[in-house]
């Protein structure tokens, strides 16, 4: 049976749908980084055992935001738009939006991260990547 | 202990010369290399046996690029390196060639900047460390998002950073070594093609090929080797940093500008108010306005202004990319930092025609490059 799979399985996992982000913390300083990395700590150079899985919700505000309107890389359709996202746990992450332009976008929006469908691998399952898209205001 | 630049013997450029920054053609890295050492050597008159170290600053084109090209001056057996620091190769090649006068290992060094557009072969991306967006955001995604959070943040419309690339341009188009050498108007530079959120194609600078070459020589050698002291331009400061740690959405390359130019003024003992001519990394039009600030040419989200009110042009307070920068002259990597200090010395000897900055006797030149690296040096015209 066809399953969904995460397109970057190292960068979040997809059993929610709103993903947290696979983050890092150094638990000789407390620096809370993303994307992930165990070679040792940026901010104070502590050894890779000191640092530790920290889950980053996945939610935040926009800072800046770009629609990209040529791209040259193989498989990359433009329009599609960037944004930087200062999530609540602290890291600034850039991300691919759900929306292809920038039309209704503003910096500060709220905003949180949701699974898209971006294709079908070689044994017939679902890849998903984690976007963020604006939280619509609930009332 | 440690000592500055200034602490040890007095480091000049002597010699300048470029080959014309173009498109990528059938021309020979040996050719355009050659080209722009043989015009530095003519300009501080001096024959090559006289060069005891050459630095080349390539990205591009591969190992053991320096002998190759450097041994159709005659093989004098000098040491010779390649320096690679991305988009800072060519001025942290010129560094190397300071060091080599300055701590006395050399009389004369050659710093050779030499490049032409292929394949990128990437340490980042050797690094397995893989974000979300990955090949999606390239560098003028990466300068859009910093334009869309400039603009956000101080109420700036796009027409007034664009406005930097009319400057630009303008200085280009009576620079005979730009690769953009035609002046532009406002309406054709935000009349696209859009590239990437707000930056439109002459609002990023263009990548071909080209070289430029300085001579660096001691107190000494212009003496002994009859060198006109009075063309000679002193480096009064040679500083180079990385990336820190930076928090949040802030700009890493701005953070880490505002740290090395700190050192820079402080070594060299000016203040931004000193500064006749700069050249800084203007790679996209964006840059332009936050490098400045951090420069303290003015204060924080008066960056745009500054530019459109004409003090920042030739003949204003502060002559900004005076060579077109890298948005006119151009960008080809390996020479763009040895270049800047060509139109720096240009300046500062009062010997750059139509651009010159009038009474221009303080310049800087500022590069960063992928890593995060930035490179500044001061020079000053003490005659």
């Amino acid at each position: 049976m066809a399953e969904r799979v995460a397109a970057q399985p190292e960068l979040y996992s997809i059993s929610s749908e709103h993903p947290a982000l696979n983050g890092r913390r150094c638990v000789a300083c407390g620096y809370v980084f993303f994307p992930p990395q165990s070679y040792g700590c940026e901010s104070c150079g502590a050894l890779p055992d000191q640092i530790e899985p920290a889950q980053l919700a996945g939610s935040g505000v926009l800072n800046s935001f770009a629609t990209v309107h040529l791209h040259q890389g193989k498989g990359i359709e433009a329009p599609f738009t960037v944004g930087v996202i200062v999530l609540d746990d602290g890291p600034a992450v850039r991300s691919v939006l759900t929306a292809r332009t920038d039309e209704g976008l503003r910096n500060g929006d709220r905003m949180h991260s949701v699974l898209t469908t971006c294709g079908t691998n070689e044994e017939g399952n679902e890849v998903v990547e984690l976007r963020f898209t604006k939280t619509e205001a609930t009332r | 202990m440690k000592k500055t630049l200034r602490e040890m013997r007095p480091v000049y450029v002597v010699g300048i010369g470029l080959h014309r920054y173009q498109r990528m053609s059938e021309t020979s890295y040996v050719t355009l290399g050659l080209t722009a050492v043989r015009e530095a050597l003519k300009d501080a008159n001096l024959e090559w046996r006289s060069v005891d170290s050459a630095y080349t600053g390539t990205a591009l084109i591969g190992m053991a690029a320096s002998r190759p090209m450097l041994r159709h001056l005659g093989a004098t057996g000098i040491p010779m390196a390649q320096v690679e620091n991305a988009s800072a190769s060519g001025s942290t090649a010129f560094r190397q060639a300071c060091l080599d006068v300055a701590s006395g290992v050399a009389d004369v060094s050659l710093a050779v900047g030499v490049d032409k557009p292929g394949p990128v072969s990437s340490g980042p991306a050797k690094s397995n460390i893989r974000d979300l967006v990955g090949a999606r955001a390239v560098p003028f995604t990466h300068f859009a998002l910093l334009t869309n959070q400039y603009m956000n943040r101080y109420g700036v419309r796009i027409e007034d950073v664009a406005a930097v690339a009319v400057k630009n341009n303008r200085n280009g188009a009576n620079n005979p070594y730009a690769q953009r050498q035609k002046a532009v108007t406002l309406d054709e530079v935000l009349a696209g093609p859009q590239i990437s959120g707000a930056l439109t194609r002459l609002q990023c600078c263009p990548v071909g090929e080209g070289a430029a070459a300085v001579i660096v020589a001691s107190a000494d050698a212009i003496d002994e080797l009859g060198i006109n002291r009075s063309r000679a331009v002193r480096v009064i400061a040679s500083v180079t940093q990385t990336e820190r740690v930076y928090r949040g959405a802030a700009n890493f390359d701005a953070e880490l500008t505002r740290a090395t130019v700190a050192q820079a003024y402080k070594e060299a003992a000016i203040t931004p108010a000193d500064l006749d001519v700069v050249e800084v990394h203007d790679a996209f039009t964006i840059e332009e306005l936050l490098y400045a600030e951090m420069l303290g040419l003015c204060k924080e989200g008066e960056g745009a202004a500054m530019v459109t009110s004409g003090a920042t042009d030739i003949g204003g307070r502060c002559a900004l990319s005076a060579s077109g920068g890298l948005l006119a002259m151009g960008h080809p990597i390996g020479p763009t930092g040895a270049g800047q200090i060509a139109e720096i010395t240009r300046q500062l000897r009062g010997e750059a025609g139509a651009r010159q900055q009038p009474n221009a006797r303080t310049g800087l030149a500022h590069m960063v490059g992928v890593g995060a690296v930035c490179v500044v040096h001061v020079l000053q015209n003490d005659n």
